[in-house]
């Protein structure tokens, strides 16, 4: 004879995959996060790697004018363009095209002004909204040793020191690198790395409790001769193995999108084997367990499939919040953050991507924090739905 | 055999049975009778052991529901007065659950369920998934649920309604082959035809409590009424005090 608890199973997930929707947001939740992850990250190796290569570009206008300033930009790797002469409109249309970090455009009574020693008039156009802050101060850093250039050259001429004209001089030192700048991205990635296991079990969950109550099929399934841990166990593990094969899922593809990317042009690292991959994964199951459990506990309190889901939505929050304190307080990993679930993975992945050895303590714990709780709920929530009040109240 | 001896049962502060007492035995088919609210369902839901009784004895061929569920339910088929269909299983797959959770082979099942389908005539939605079916159509799945695994006993909720005059003649006929295979049949009701049609023994409830228990034909005497409908009002009736 077959085990009821089977029996249970194989009938949720059966009407749970048969339902269109529930079906493509599985597909999307798994897809979505390995795929976002790795078009964020690759954007942001692009761009940080963009302006080493190829320097900054500067639209000209009227360049002739001053062909000095033009072998100073050179000199400082800003590629000039030259670009005839443009209404206000087309300098706007070039500049959100983001060809170029600026425009600069030299006048025509420039060379005149120029000659009379009359402060002469250069414009730079830009657009404040683009992030190319950096790169715009090095043009105007260029233009403004440029104007300090002439003012000594002057200033010699009638006799003076050009020191005169600089009682202070600024260096600017910047020590922030990239590896600094990258912690905070890696860790918002690994993040979310595990909030499918909360997600993708949930609609079987809240299906096949609070749902069977509305639909009025509860009072018949217990009236079998099956006893309550059977049926709870089944349903636990009905929405509990979707989330376990959508998370492998997920890990696997985000792995594969991690090792591809390189990571290194922005001091950040996913050193990871396919050993250490499996391990997690493995970890992971009962994170997706718990889920699950939790989920069919809250659930089956719920008597209408509307009232648990907005029930299970602030439980589908709270995973997140350790690991967001963690990462707002700044914490170094310690032994305790393996303890509590979800946090203990997000750590586990955070300590292997950097790689070298942790042992095994942070697997087990990371297993048993949510393991040990899984089975707990599980076996409280076959012990109520003894209750009576499940038969009444449907 | 089902022995009810006295079962009181008390949800908050509302008396929902005070003080059931009947026999019902097997080879007949014992139809209980009572107006809205007189606690049937609460009864039929306290002899397959989902809800405890505060006070009172029951006994299923010789087995208290409270105290070995299993064995009482894996003998009890019980149509609730919701029929419990899952809209994304067809009809088929539906019984084929619930045979298994009954404990039946596959074989076997596959087998009862074309029986079962064959007694009830619903072979033409057995494939079909249950979204979109009518009344009839549902009670007839739910009946071949309550059918399948052959129970000693069926408790039966209103089977008849929504069934057209076929159906409810099929419906009949099977509940007089299950009469001559010796099961115990409580059917709740409130169409007196069919409780003289079929029914040997009829007990009456109203207030949560046994106003009589007797055959058509007893009930009648006993009020001195011949009508069993007006019999039934009357019994009713003088021991609420309504008319």
């Amino acid at each position: 004879m077959k085990s009821k608890l089977l029996i249970v199973l194989r009938k949720e997930l059966r009407e749970t995959l048969r339902e269109k929707r529930t079906l493509a947001l599985l597909a999307l939740f798994t897809l979505l996060y390995p795929v976002m992850i790795g078009f964020m990250m690759h954007q942001l190796i692009d761009k940080s790697t963009k302006s080493d290569r190829e320097g900054i570009e500067l639209a000209v206008i009227g360049g002739s004018k001053a062909p000095t300033l033009m072998a100073q930009l050179g000199q400082k790797n800003i590629v000039v363009k030259d670009t005839p002469p443009m209404e206000e409109e087309a300098i706007g249309e070039l500049l959100r095209s983001k060809k170029v970090v600026a425009v600069l455009r030299l006048p025509n009574d420039f060379i005149e002004n120029y000659y009379a020693m009359r402060p002469a008039r250069l414009e730079v156009w830009f657009d404040s909204a683009t992030e190319s802050n950096s790169q715009r101060r090095e043009v105007t850093d260029v233009l403004e040793a440029y104007g300090a250039n002439i003012a000594s050259a002057r200033l010699l001429a009638h006799g003076v020191s050009p020191a005169a004209l600089t009682p202070i001089q600024v260096q600017r030192y910047d020590t922030g690198t990239n590896a600094s700048r990258s912690a905070m991205l890696i860790g918002s990635v690994i993040g979310i790395l595990f909030f499918p296991a909360f997600m993708l079990g949930m609609s079987a969950a809240v299906d096949s409790t609070a749902g069977e109550r509305e639909r009025r099929s509860l009072e018949v399934l217990m009236a079998q001769p099956a006893h309550t841990w059977e049926l709870v166990g089944g349903k636990w593990l009905a929405a509990s193995v979707l989330a376990i094969v959508g998370v492998t899922f997920e890990l696997v593809l985000a792995h594969l999108i991690l090792k591809w990317l390189p990571l290194e042009e922005i001091g950040m690292s996913w050193s990871l084997g396919w050993g250490d991959l499996a391990l997690v994964c493995l970890v992971t199951i009962p994170l997706s367990l718990l889920a699950g459990a939790l989920y069919v506990a809250l659930a089956m309190n719920a008597k209408t499939f509307k009232e648990a889901q907005t029930v299970l939505s602030f439980v589908m929050i709270a995973p997140l919040v350790p690991g967001l304190v963690v990462s707002m307080l700044d914490l170094k990993t310690a032994q305790w953050m393996y303890l509590v679930p979800m946090l203990s993975n997000q750590t586990l992945v955070k300590e292997l991507s950097k790689g070298g050895d942790i042992g095994a303590l942070p697997f087990l714990l990371t297993f048993l924090c949510s393991a040990i709780p899984a089975l707990v709920v599980v076996a409280i929530a076959s012990w109520r739905m003894k209750s009576e009040r499940y038969v009444l109240a449907v | 055999m089902i022995e009810v001896h006295d079962v009181r049962k008390k949800f908050g502060a509302v008396q929902a049975l005070g003080g059931v007492t009947f026999t019902a035995r097997d080879g007949q088919i014992t139809a209980l009778l009572g107006p809205n609210g007189a606690g049937k369902t609460t009864l039929l839901r306290t002899l397959v052991g989902l809800l405890r009784r505060d006070q009172g004895s029951i006994s299923i061929d010789g087995i208290d529901p409270e105290k070995d569920p299993m064995a009482v339910r894996r003998n009890i088929g019980f149509l609730t007065d919701q029929f419990g269909l899952y809209e994304r299983l067809s009809t088929r797959e539906y019984l084929t659950y619930f045979g298994e959770l009954n404990g039946m082979e596959r074989a076997a099942l596959d087998k009862r369920i074309d029986e079962v389908s064959a007694l009830l005539g619903m072979e033409d939605i057995l494939e079909r998934r249950s979204k979109g079916f009518s009344q009839g159509q549902r009670i007839k799945v739910a009946l071949a649920r309550t059918l399948l695994h052959r129970p000693r006993h069926l408790l039966l909720d209103e089977p008849s309604r929504g069934l057209d005059v076929m159906s409810t003649r099929a419906l009949r006929t099977a509940l007089s082959a299950l009469r001559a295979d010796g099961c115990c049949v409580i059917m709740a009701t409130h169409v007196m035809q069919e409780v003289t049609a079929l029914c040997e023994d009829v007990i009456v409830i109203a207030g949560g409590i046994t106003v009589a228990q007797g055959s058509p034909e007893e009930l009648c005497r006993r009020t001195g009424i011949t009508d069993l409908e007006d019999a039934f009002v009357s019994l009713v009736g003088t021991e609420e005090g309504i008319a």
